[in-house]
């Protein structure tokens, strides 16, 4: 739809990279405005999972162009925007480590809007330093964009979850508390044949064994997210969408779907039903995340809270950070995915972000890191001619944090990933799949961040 | 929307009613003012607002033009002034609150919706007294909006036209009670919130130039019964339309009411040919706006600090302004018809951008200046009010104190003042400095010009010396002569033609003798 379209303007995010000296080699594809978990919405035709070409899994959406341009190793880091769990989706079916910062800490100026409430700007790279060493970049204060968070609260949080840090040894991951949340192991996840339990218990114990605390916790309103999630992102993107207006542009099925939603829910009669209901929801998801943390979420908390008056209490019952696996299930084959028919079942499309859909409605960072699976990685790398079972496909973990902690979630992460992932894995799959057709895909950029090619 | 459910207490008293009543039926009406903000940039970007003189399509930026990746910024300007507005309209100011978006698709919209404040306005529960009017006016509330772009149809061609200058550019919204019996309160209740926010540099206020458009609300009811069905008509851009408006529908309603019983609630619009109103929709078409809250914009939060400091810098109110002239110099003979026609000349002046402050003087403040050191007010002003006024008008100019700096026509006066030159000298030099300024001294140029009083050049006292008196008298004796006719029609009681007689002794003495000495000089002489 905005094929044909230049930007006038650089987005703020697209300024700071090139400023502090990265080259921007193209576009990704993604679903089309961001809706999709699978990235098969999209105009120039899915992207393959490139972890294996030849099984023609899809890559996860909506930015899955970002997550397999990182995987296929054609860039260092790519940006994408995470609206509903749309980078760290596409992170753990390609096995990639994908991060939305929180909400206000980097720049949405020059992002095409799907929810303005919860897209966020984040990273994904093939490992935690690079998405680190990109986020220091665009984690900025910018007056363009209005939800952009001042440099006080920003430090405030920062003094928080620096005090957090300090209570940790170092060297392992002594005296970092971490909470399992209870909901966050729907029944999808209990089948026999599903590898994520089994990997989770696995990083669980690795965690454990190297001095971090386990314990479970519970997020009661979760079971709500995903209704509210769907809910506010349909009805900020009839909205925001609004622009394109019907006369001049043609939506693809998935945003008319969606669009039709969203005008429901904001229709005066369903108002106070939808809207406003779903907005409670968020509220009491916030609740949840706000209670179960170490450190206060600061947009809210007064400011008269101090850790000096809490933190003894928060030490010994709040946790820091929060983990649980990134998404319900491995990359699906882009065959169930591509049919289009009656028949298939839809809704398992937006089931994928059930795990997700929290930390955006909360605002929270979230960092998903492909976990160790319970076979030797490394015994079928070295035997990647074979098609890899099912069990070996990557599968993402997700770390979050309460509001304004990203260092905090991303040096918990650093700390577990090094002794989680051998970085060679990912080079020698790639090398096993060659180049094919497929690949094409990647490069049919979709503008997302849009380039003024005058300068 | 307005509630009918409470009626101002003042226009239930029987005795006021009755008064108002139309054949019978009273009637109710309520306003809605769409008024511009005077502000140098738009409500959300950066983009400068729409002059007059400027080509379409020139005044807009990204955002204005909805493009993806944009978006708005609050611009604190529009917001302090919206708070002045706010304060003038004694409104109970909220601290915390919100923008929403009301959708509707149309091709002045560029993003598909308004941003404006649906849930929670910033300023409600008002109360606005028309200085005229005597009577308050509730405001139901005040909200800041955007405006949309401008469309222009063109019938003979059959195409629309969009300029996007006008799009986002900062609106107020304010929304009265249904507080008004007649066309004639609605009225004087526009022209004195126009006058209040020109006042307040909140607003320009031309309603020809759109950026101070109307709403109406009408309904008539018996006397005793509940309110009537309202019909709203929309966009009215001048005052006599609107009167005009009002009279119509309180008779297109009568006559309703009257043979079916029946008035069906609707929007219409007024057309300026016929000066009738019409039906643009009925109330079962009213648009959804889906109103949302503004995810970009959030909360917005006013300091009670900052709302003391728009309290504190905000410019005098008109009648405030009017009341303290009043009181300063009436005591030296300044009459209040006197301080309105200054008043009014202020009315028409440039409001600056932003509430910034004037950067000409104004007609009060003109007077002022040449007031404050120990000049005589009421000369001050008649000197003002009659030859200054006089003399532009006769230019064809306006005023405004480019054309003669305080200080040059204080100095006129002072000359005048201590009879250094006539009346009618000064006038003609006046006159002279209004038509090519110049910088040179006033008494140089009087000088110049040979208008000094020859016999007074170095005499500031009153009394005059008898030198001049045989000056005077010479000249008066060399009239008498010349004019026979004239002083036989003096004589015979005619005392008109004295002023032929004086105006002969003026040419001769090029306007340097004083009228009145001259008029009671020759009196001596002819009654001799």
């Amino acid at each position: 739809m905005l094929r044909d379209f230049t930007s006038p303007f650089d987005a703020t995010v697209v300024r700071l990279v090139s400023n502090a000296g990265a080259e921007i080699i193209g576009k990704t594809n993604c679903d089309e405005f961001g809706m999709g978990s699978l990235n098969i919405h999209s105009i120039h035709g899915p992207v393959v999972n490139p972890f294996q070409v030849e099984s023609q899994r899809a890559a996860g959406g909506s930015s899955g162009g970002s997550a397999a341009a990182v995987a296929a190793g054609l860039c260092t880091a790519a940006l994408g925007t995470d609206t509903g769990g749309s980078i760290r989706l596409p992170a753990s079916y390609c096995g990639v480590v994908g991060f939305k910062p929180s909400y206000g800490l980097v720049s949405r100026y020059g992002v095409v809007s799907y929810a303005d409430s919860l897209d966020t700007v984040g990273v994904l790279a093939q490992d935690v330093s690079q998405v680190v060493q990109v986020f220091e970049q665009i984690n900025k204060y910018d007056y363009n964009d209005p939800t952009s968070i001042d440099e006080r609260t920003r430090n405030r949080a920062q003094i928080f979850a620096k005090e957090r840090y300090n209570l940790w040894n170092h060297e392992d991951l002594k005296g970092l508390r971490i909470g399992v949340p209870q909901e966050y192991f729907p029944s999808e996840l209990s089948s026999s044949s599903n590898p994520i339990l089994s990997s989770t218990r696995h990083v669980l114990s690795l965690l454990q064994s190297l001095g971090a605390t386990i314990c479970s916790v519970s997020l009661p309103s979760t079971k709500y997210a995903l209704s509210a999630y769907y809910v506010i992102a349909s009805a900020e993107a009839s909205s925001c969408l609004s622009r394109y207006d019907g006369v001049q542009y043609g939506f693809g099925r998935e945003v008319r779907k969606r669009i039709l939603l969203g005008t429901y829910a904001l229709s005066a009669d369903a108002f106070d039903n939808y809207f406003l209901q779903a907005q409670r929801v968020r509220q009491l998801v916030r609740d949840d995340f706000d209670r179960v943390f170490s450190m206060p979420n600061v947009l809210y908390a007064d400011s008269s809270f101090s850790l000096n008056e809490n933190g003894e209490a928060a030490a010994s019952t709040g946790i820091d950070v929060l983990i649980h696996p990134s998404a319900i299930r491995t990359a699906p084959p882009l065959e169930d995915a591509r049919n289009d028919s009656s028949e298939r079942d839809t809704l398992q499309d937006y089931v994928q972000d059930v795990l997700t859909v929290p930390a955006s409605l909360a605002g929270l960072p979230a960092l998903s890191i492909p976990m160790r699976t319970t076979t030797d990685l490394a015994d079928s790398a070295s035997s990647a001619s074979n098609k890899p079972e099912e069990e070996n496909w990557p599968i993402g973990i997700s770390v979050v944090g309460q509001w304004g902690s990203d260092d905090l979630v991303m040096k918990a992460t650093s700390g577990l990933y090094s002794h989680l992932v051998n970085p060679d894995i990912h080079w020698i799959f790639i090398k096993s799949s060659a180049p094919t057709r497929n690949n094409q895909s990647l490069f049919n950029y979709k503008i997302r961040f849009v380039r003024n090619y005058d300068n | 929307m307005y509630t009918y459910a409470s009626i101002g207490v003042l226009f239930l008293h029987p005795s006021f009613m009755s008064r108002l009543l139309v054949d019978g039926w009273q009637v109710v009406i309520g306003l809605e003012t769409h008024v511009q903000i005077k502000s140098s940039q738009k409500l959300f970007s950066k983009s400068p607002t729409s002059l007059l003189n400027r080509y379409p399509n020139t005044q807009y930026n990204a955002f204005d033009a909805a493009f993806p990746g944009t978006l708005p910024r609050l611009n604190r300007k529009c917001l302090d002034l919206a708070l002045r507005a706010a304060l003038a309209l004694n409104c109970s100011i909220k601290t915390r609150s919100s923008f929403d978006r009301k959708h509707y698709f149309y091709s002045d919209q560029p993003a598909g919706y308004q941003i404006t404040q649906h849930y929670s306005p910033f300023a409600v529960n008002g109360q606005f007294t028309a200085p005229k009017l005597g009577i308050p006016v509730r405001i139901k509330q005040i909200q800041l909006e955007q405006d949309t772009a401008k469309s222009v149809t063109d019938a003979r061609t059959r195409t629309a036209l969009i300029d996007l200058d006008r799009a986002g550019t900062g609106l107020l919204e304010i929304v009265t009670e249904p507080d008004f019996r007649s066309s004639t309160q609605a009225a004087e209740y526009i022209r004195s919130l126009q006058e209040t926010l020109r006042a307040l540099g909140v607003s320009d206020g031309n309603m020809e130039a759109g950026s101070f458009r109307c709403d109406v609300n009408v309904s008539i009811n018996r006397p005793n019964e509940p309110p009537g069905t309202r019909c709203e008509v929309k966009n009215i851009n001048s005052v006599k339309f609107m009167v005009a408006a009002i009279e119509y529908e309180i008779q297109r309603q009568r006559l309703l009411l009257e043979t079916n019983g029946l008035v069906p609630q609707e929007t219409r619009g007024f057309n300026h040919d016929s000066w009738k109103t019409f039906k643009m929709r009925a109330k079962e078409d009213a648009p959804e706006y889906r109103y949302m809250p503004d995810p970009n914009l959030g909360v917005l939060v006013l300091g009670q600090e900052h709302i003391e400091k728009v309290r504190r810098e905000m410019p005098l109110l008109p009648a405030a302004t009017r009341a303290r002239l009043l009181e300063t110099y009436s005591s030296s003979g300044v009459t209040e018809s006197n301080i309105d026609v200054l008043m009014n000349l202020d009315v028409s002046r440039e409001i600056p951008y932003d509430g910034a402050p004037e950067s000409t003087i104004g007609a009060v403040a003109y007077f002022e200046l040449l007031c404050s050191p120990g000049r005589d007010p009421k000369f001050v002003m008649n000197w003002m009010i009659q030859n200054l006024l006089g003399q532009l008008s006769a230019l064809g100019k306006s005023f405004c104190s480019d054309y003669i700096a305080v200080a040059q026509m204080g100095e006129l006066l002072d000359l005048v003042g201590t009879k250094q030159m006539s009346r009618s000298s000064a006038k003609l030099l006046l006159k002279q400095m209004l038509i090519s300024p110049s910088n040179t001294p006033v008494k140089q140029l009087a000088a110049e010009m040979d208008l000094l009083s020859s016999v007074l050049l170095n005499t500031n006292t009153a009394s005059v010396s008898p030198n001049e008196d045989d000056i005077l008298h010479n000249v008066c004796v060399r009239a008498i002569a010349a004019l026979p006719r004239e002083i036989e029609a003096i004589r015979n009681g005619n005392d008109n033609v004295y002023n032929k007689v004086i105006g002969w002794i003026m040419r001769e003495t090029k306007g340097k003798v004083d009228a009145k000495q001259t008029k009671n000089m020759l009196k001596q002489l002819i009654d001799q």
